[in-house]
């Protein structure tokens, strides 16, 4: 991806901010444009609508990867001011977060060093009603479904072997992070 | 306490075994230039290939000891077929990329298995060690299609691990780190 595409990336990411617009179809726009492919798909999930198409790049990957590193960090701190979280929950909590940062201060590093331009988190998130404990458990384990899904459908299109290596730690963490929240919630991780 | 050392000796064996592996390529790639550049490839692929069937023997034998309660029984089954799912890829490519794919060991020494929770303990022990080493050799991979099947494997075997550590009361706040 050229520094011209990630720009274009900036400015369409930019109505993200417009928080009228649910989730979904910001991603459904996202997914609808073309010259950003690899982020549509992160955000609009659909597996075989980004296989066989050319990949943007490195840079393309590792801007929607900061777009959830900083929409996960966000919601951890949602969980975490809440009071609503008992302390062993909330200890594992602001630990989750503390890897997230780390992601999101390493894909930083990295697309600077590779000429990019790093999107800002967004001034504001929407996770819906959290209400309870497992509200926000919920919240969280569907934002890291989202990125092991993510990671892992899309780690083969990195061509950089040092990011590769650093989304294949990511995605260790990522896959962590899903399976202990699956089983507090009470959900199968077999 | 014997065994907690005895994993951590064999977690640095096959450590050492992937840094050969990398450097002296087995099977038997083609001659053409294609086929020399997946030495590697194929190299990480068959130490793998080891350790899917060391983990399968494991949990063969703990399925076996009729030590493990029904539920336990449900999660090593559930596991053991992840592993023999992952065994029957890498032969695959192994196969495509002209390499020969290492056999099982006749037989494997998993120590003393007394308990559920020495199996637990075992199987930790090997899942990590999995876990490590695609970790840090699955970037290293050439093949754009090997990877795409390895990235998978490496979702399969940090899920085990943190499946297990949970089991084990181990902390599950702490990044799996090379």
């Amino acid at each position: 991806m050229s520094i011209e595409q990630l720009r274009n990336t900036t400015d369409i990411l930019s109505f993200l901010d417009d928080d009228r617009q649910t989730r979904r179809e910001m991603l459904s726009r996202l997914a609808a444009t073309a010259s950003v492919g690899v982020i549509g798909y992160l955000f609009s999930g659909k597996l075989t609508a980004v296989h066989g198409q050319a990949v943007d790049g490195d840079l393309g990957i590792m801007a929607a990867a900061l777009y959830l590193e900083h929409e996960a960090i966000a919601a951890y701190q949602a969980g975490a001011e809440s009071k609503l979280l008992s302390d062993g929950v909330l200890k594992v909590a602001v630990a989750f977060q503390r890897d997230h940062k780390f992601h999101r201060d390493g894909l930083i590093a990295t697309i600077k060093q590779l000429g990019g331009e790093p999107l800002d988190a967004e001034t504001k998130y929407s996770f819906g009603s959290l209400k309870s404990e497992k509200d926000i458990l919920r919240l969280a384990r569907e934002l890291e479904k989202g990125a092991v899904d993510a990671y892992a459908t899309l780690a083969a299109n990195i061509k950089n072997k040092d990011v590769l290596n650093y989304g294949a730690q990511v995605l260790t963490d990522e896959v962590r992070h899903l399976t202990v929240l699956n089983s507090v919630l009470g959900m199968p991780n077999y | 306490m014997a065994t907690k050392k005895r994993n951590k000796k064999e977690t640095i064996s096959r450590r050492e075994m992937f840094q050969r592996g990398k450097s002296k390529p087995v099977g038997t790639p083609s001659q053409s230039g294609a086929g020399r550049k997946f030495e590697g490839d194929l190299a990480i692929l068959n130490v793998a290939l080891g350790l899917e069937h060391e983990a399968i023997a494991a949990y063969n034998a703990g399925a076996g000891s009729k030590l493990l309660t029904a539920d336990q029984l449900k999660l090593a089954v559930s596991l053991l077929n992840d592993h023999i799912r992952h065994r029957d890829v890498l032969i695959k490519f192994i196969r495509r990329y002209k390499g020969t794919p290492v056999q099982p060991k006749s037989s494997y020494d998993f120590g003393a298995i007394t308990s559920a929770t020495d199996i637990v303990k075992l199987a930790h022990g090997l899942e990590k060690g999995a876990a490590l080493a695609y970790l840090a050799n699955a970037y290293k991979l050439e093949s754009n299609e090997i990877l795409s099947a390895a990235v998978p494997i490496l979702v399969d075997e940090v899920r085990h691990t943190t499946v297990f550590a949970q089991l084990l009361g181990l902390p599950v706040t702490e990044r799996l780190k090379v």
